[in-house]
């Protein structure tokens, strides 16, 4: 029975407490020594061959006769009042079938409020300023060079610090300080913790702003059945743009149905509707026809959502043995021009360690720059980069090895509560992959490899970060009378194998071929609410309702069996499909009883437990470079990279060897390459291409070594599985950044470590600048 | 990408009378002009297809030299055997330029004739001084990327990698069309734009370049080519240089050291060539040889790193080709 009750939830870093409902608790969960026959086995993507083969279709492969297409028109200018607009010229190209603007559009509030869907108040330069729909992509680009606009240009800022000064330009009415206040922490007295150290040491960090660049970029089509509403969107949650578009649009959730099936790539970028999406619904209705809005790429790296840009300053303080006595962390993070939560980057420092005394503070800042969205593990991948870099700086101060430093202070139960954690298994991966990579050896293998000119360094980071998933998540399993199962969910594939991790749960419990199994998901009318897959959880969150509905299925499967067939219900087995008598060894298979029960339909459902009360539920993990800095050219090489992570037990180890891949690559990219560019006069950026922002090549890529520490967690859900997804990426700057300062005996505090930031910390006199 | 008439010519005759007409543009592999109307910073009423142009294609070794055809694609010239033997530094700098899918597209003509990567050049919103405005945004802007050497109105650096390769070899260009035609020095091919000429050859706007021709090295020469990139695939370069030494015994005979990614043109480092000349190369040389290429360089705000780079590089491949 369903129960009410109220328990903290974490997602991306941030906690609050939510009133759920709760059931599936009544499922015993997967422990340690169960033994499986498909969970934990490597399994190929049940939908690969579609991926491969073109069959699979995405939101940009939707083709519907007689669709229009739709292009905005973005402003030029980083901060401006739009004074007139005139549609006239354009409205009279052929094949312009509507143009909207805040003259004829409805006034629907966005970001939370802060803007509207036109509003006539730019605060960054490509912000929708009119969006124009036509027979083709074309058409629109050439009636938007026919649309006037008079802008009243208003002076922009586009630096965070800047700002936050008192005379600077204001984006909005209550000012430049996101939600008007920081975000902070604090347990502890620092200045007590402080006094105390034997040592302190203290850094200023930058990291850069870095885009999601996802191969697929945003977009929507929006076609109207009758009165219904059909949407396909290239999201991360399917229910969460039915909720905005219903809202939007006034419309009750029944008649508005969203549908995924394949998406490439979301990384915290697609949580939620877009303009394009509303525009697209607006037009389809206006027009008549299907309507597509899909976003270039250009559209995409100026106003699809960033990881913002920090400015981070990191305090600790030890004791002559290397206990941490205080950490003070503060971060001031460009958010650009909306927000609704402040991006801070503290998390790792007060979480990952046992210090007693901690403070954080975090300022969001508004800035004339296309807005924030949550990137893989937003603030984790800064925050830790810094903290970690402040650890070895301790650890060098110290004389200390930095692993043996992060292990004398290592947090055996949740530093923030006190509360002991589900499972932690960092300890072993700290010991897996220091082997792994040689951390003993590397004095022996920096002097060996080392010349005049390149410089082998090691390094190392930490990773700490939730993934817990929750409830409340839904699951139906419907058993055909051919002995085929369908898996019925509502959440959504975003590329990382949660389907064929589900279809794996399925055929565990069911003892079915994973063949015979299918999974349906990525469709608002049709599935059940799950989350957003974002915050590491669809699996911890969707899998344990997957496995209940699953067991719901079999418990009923085995009563039907055991009726028809006439044999008690407790000999009775199901294994590879068939039903097995235990005693005779009589094999039946699931079809056969089903001659005489025709249509007869075996309906499981299932939903997400909660989450444990007494525990506090995180991933962890550890990361180990190995570089060589040429100190001629600056540049960086990545040799060699060892992850071992936690995250509970591993249902797919090769899909979630692709996400540690994965996430590696995007850490070393932001690490190394991947760097947004502002004029600071113009406000305008300069990179927003796939040529000159710089996506690491499979050239770019070193071996990489990863693995898990299957430790399932009995606590967290009736699988035992934790998130994955963010985990991966978080260390890895943080890792490089320490292999690079260990190379050079000297620290670069700024992300990315390109070879204009390596030439200048190594060369400081090269910096003037002509003399005019 | 706007509406425009598409013609293919059957000579280079042809090619040049339909280029006089207004707004015309030569498209050979497209990877550099296609991109440049998609986002409309070129808005050509016609283009001329010349890959039909038969005097324009292949590569041929003459006796004394080595003829390359403007519509040699890059991955072409990146696998020729002759290329690959005779010129490694032009092997070379064909595989480090861009990316596979662009050299299979992408030629020699066009290669040596491509718009600068600026980033205020490319930006949409911006019509900076060589797209007819009257501001360079980039001298007080993000100017990494740009020049470090050579006074012109725009900073923006010429983006070729075989351009320095050839004329470290001392590459002859052949043109053809109506205010220039002939054979030229491809060093002398380039040019600082100034506000006569906003742009960095000296072609007119019918005229083409039909290829190249390289004279056939002495037995004793060498050549190395390095590019100093943002990430090892599909980069322009920060700073490249080309190298091609003769020896004489054990010391330099002539030298060609040719910078790339520094300048508005590829940047021949005379003075570089100059203090190697006649003499026994080493570590002490080679660092003296650097610095005299980078010697006058005034950086902008953000690439002052460039110098040293260029200058390490120099001596780099000074002391390869000394192994």
């Amino acid at each position: 029975m369903p129960k009410v009750v109220t328990q903290q939830v974490e997602f991306e870093g941030h906690f609050f407490e939510q009133t759920v409902v709760i059931e599936g608790d009544d499922i015993t969960p997967w422990g340690p020594e169960k033994e499986f026959s498909v969970v934990g086995q490597p399994h190929t993507r049940i939908d690969g061959s579609e991926r491969v083969t073109g069959g699979a279709k995405f939101t940009h492969d939707i083709h519907l006769p007689g669709m229009l297409y739709g292009k905005f028109l973005r402003s030029p200018h980083p901060h401006a009042q739009i004074k007139k607009i005139s549609t006239s010229r354009a409205e009279k190209l052929p094949g312009v079938r509507a143009i909207f603007t805040y003259e004829n559009s409805p006034e629907i509030p966005w970001r939370m409020g802060l803007t509207k869907l036109f509003d006539k108040r730019i605060r960054y330069a490509g912000e929708e300023v009119a969006c124009v729909i036509a027979d083709d992509e074309s058409i629109c680009l050439d009636a938007l060079d026919l649309i006037e606009v008079e802008y009243e240009k208003l002076p922009s800022v586009v630096d965070a610090e800047l700002a936050l000064e008192n005379n600077a330009p204001k984006l909005h009415e209550a000012g430049n300080l996101v939600t008007g206040k920081p975000e902070t922490y604090a347990r502890g007295d620092v200045e007590k913790g402080f006094k105390e150290a034997d040592v302190v040491v203290e850094g200023t960090f930058r990291t850069q702003v870095a885009l999601h660049n996802c191969m697929e970029t945003h977009g929507s089509a929006a076609v109207w059945e009758g009165d219904n509403l059909k949407i396909w969107d290239s999201t991360q949650h399917i229910f969460g743009v039915r909720d905005m578009v219903a809202t939007a649009l006034g419309l009750p959730k029944h008649k508005v149905r969203v549908i995924k099936q394949y998406m490439g790539g979301g990384f915290g970028s697609k949580n939620g509707a877009g303009k394009y999406t509303i525009l697209a619904a607006l037009a389809a209705k206006k027009t008549g026809r299907p309507v597509k809005i899909l976003l270039d790429r250009r559209e995409e790296n100026l106003l699809a959502g960033n990881r913002p840009s920090t400015l981070q300053i990191v305090k600790i303080g030890a004791t002559r043995d290397g206990k941490l006595t205080a950490i003070y962390h503060k971060c001031i993070a460009n958010e650009g021009a909306y927000a609704a939560w402040v991006a801070g980057s503290t998390g790792p420092s007060t979480r990952m360690y046992a210090c007693p005394n901690v403070k954080a503070e975090n300022f969001g800042v508004f800035t004339n720059l296309g807005p924030v969205a949550a990137f893989r593990a937003p603030g984790y991948v800064e925050g830790t980069f810094a903290l970690e870099a402040m650890m070895d700086e301790v650890a060098a101060k110290l004389g200390i090895d930095p692993l043996e430093l992060r292990l004398r202070n290592y947090a055996e139960v949740d530093p923030t509560s006190g509360k002991s954690f589900t499972t932690k298994g960092l300890r072993k991966a700290y010991e897996i992959g220091s082997e792994m990579i040689g951390w003993e050896r590397r004095s022996q293998i920096k002097k060996q490899n080392s010349t005049a000119t390149k410089k082998i360094g090691f390094g190392m980071g930490s990773q700490i970060w939730g993934g817990s998933g929750g409830p409340p998540a839904y699951s139906v399993v419907k058993i055909n009378n051919d002995g085929t199962a369908v898996v019925l969910t509502g959440t959504q594939e975003i590329g990382t194998g949660a389907k064929t991790a589900m279809a794996q749960i399925a055929a565990e419990v069911l003892a079915f071929p994973i063949e015979s199994i299918s999974v349906e998901l990525g469709d608002t009318q049709i599935g059940l609410y799950s989350p957003l897959s974002a915050g590491s959880m669809t699996l911890a969150s969707v899998g344990p309702a997957v496995r209940g509905a699953a067991e719901d299925a079999k418990k009923q499967l085995l009563d039907v069996g055991s009726q028809v067939l006439n044999i008690p219900i407790e000999d009775l087995v199901i294994e590879n499909g068939d039903f097995l008598n235990k005693k005779s060894g009589e094999r039946t298979p699931v079809k056969k009883i089903y001659e005489k029960l025709q249509n007869y339909m075996i309906v499981g459902r299932g939903a997400r437990g909660p989450n444990p009360a007494d525990k506090v539920v995180n991933t962890f993990g550890a990361q180990f470079a190995q570089v060589e800095v040429d100190i001629e050219t600056g540049k960086v090489t990545l040799q060699k990279i060892v992850a071992v992570h936690e995250s509970g037990r591993v249902i797919n180890p090769l899909a979630t060897r692709s996400q540690l891949e994965g996430g590696i690559i995007q850490g070393l990219g932001f690490a190394l390459c991947e760097q947004r560019f502002v004029d600071p006069h113009l406000g305008l950026v300069l990179n927003a291409s796939l040529e000159t922002y710089k996506i690491p090549t499979m050239m770019d890529i070193p071996a990489i070594e990863a693995e898990m520490v299957n430790m399932p967690d009995p606590d967290v859900n009736n699988l035992g599985v934790k998130g994955i997804g963010e985990p991966p990426i978080i260390p890895t700057p943080a890792a490089i950044a320490n292999a690079v300062a260990d190379a050079l005996g000297k620290r670069i505090y700024e992300l990315p470590l390109s070879a204009d930031r390596v030439l200048n910390t190594l060369y400081p006199s090269s910096q003037n600048e002509r003399s005019s | 990408m706007k509406n425009f008439e598409y013609v293919s010519a059957p000579n280079l005759a042809s090619a040049i009378t339909q280029l006089q007409g207004s707004n015309s543009k030569a498209l050979a592999g497209g990877t550099d002009l296609l991109t440049e109307m998609k986002e409309r910073i070129k808005t050509p009423d016609r283009l001329v297809n010349l890959k039909s142009i038969h005097e324009m294609q292949g590569v041929r070794d003459d006796k004394d030299k080595l003829w390359i055809g403007a519509l040699t694609t890059l991955s072409e010239i990146e696998s020729h055997r002759f290329i690959a033997e005779r010129y490694p530094i032009l092997a070379q700098a064909a595989y480090l330029t861009a990316s596979h899918q662009l050299r299979n597209a992408g030629t020699l003509g066009g290669n040596l004739c491509q718009s600068v990567r600026c980033w205020y050049y490319r930006h949409p919103d911006l019509t900076c001084w060589l797209k007819g405005g009257e501001t360079c945004y980039a001298q007080e802007g993000i100017n990494r990327h740009h020049a470090i050497l050579g006074n012109a109105p725009c900073i923006a650096v010429q983006p070729s990698d075989l351009a320095p390769a050839l004329i470290a070899l001392d590459a002859v260009v052949r043109l053809k069309g109506d205010e220039v035609d002939g054979d030229l020095s491809l060093d002398e091919f380039f040019v600082l734009p100034d506000e006569g000429l906003r742009q960095r050859t000296v072609l007119g706007k019918s005229d083409l370049v039909v290829g190249v021709s390289i004279p056939k090295p002495a037995a004793s020469s060498r050549g190395i080519y390095l590019k100093s990139m943002e990430r090892e695939d599909w980069s322009f370069a920060l700073v490249s240089v080309a190298v091609q030494l003769n020896f004489a015994g054990s010391k330099v005979g002539t030298a060609r050291i040719v910078l790339g990614g520094v300048a508005g043109k590829p940047w021949r480092a005379k003075s570089a060539e100059a203090v190697i000349q006649g003499k026994v190369l080493n570590d002490s040389l080679a660092e003296e040889a650097g610095a005299a290429a980078v010697a006058g360089a005034s950086p902008f705000e953000h690439n002052g790193y460039k110098v040293v780079l260029a200058k390490n590089l120099v001596k780099r491949a000074l002391l390869e080709l000394n192994k």
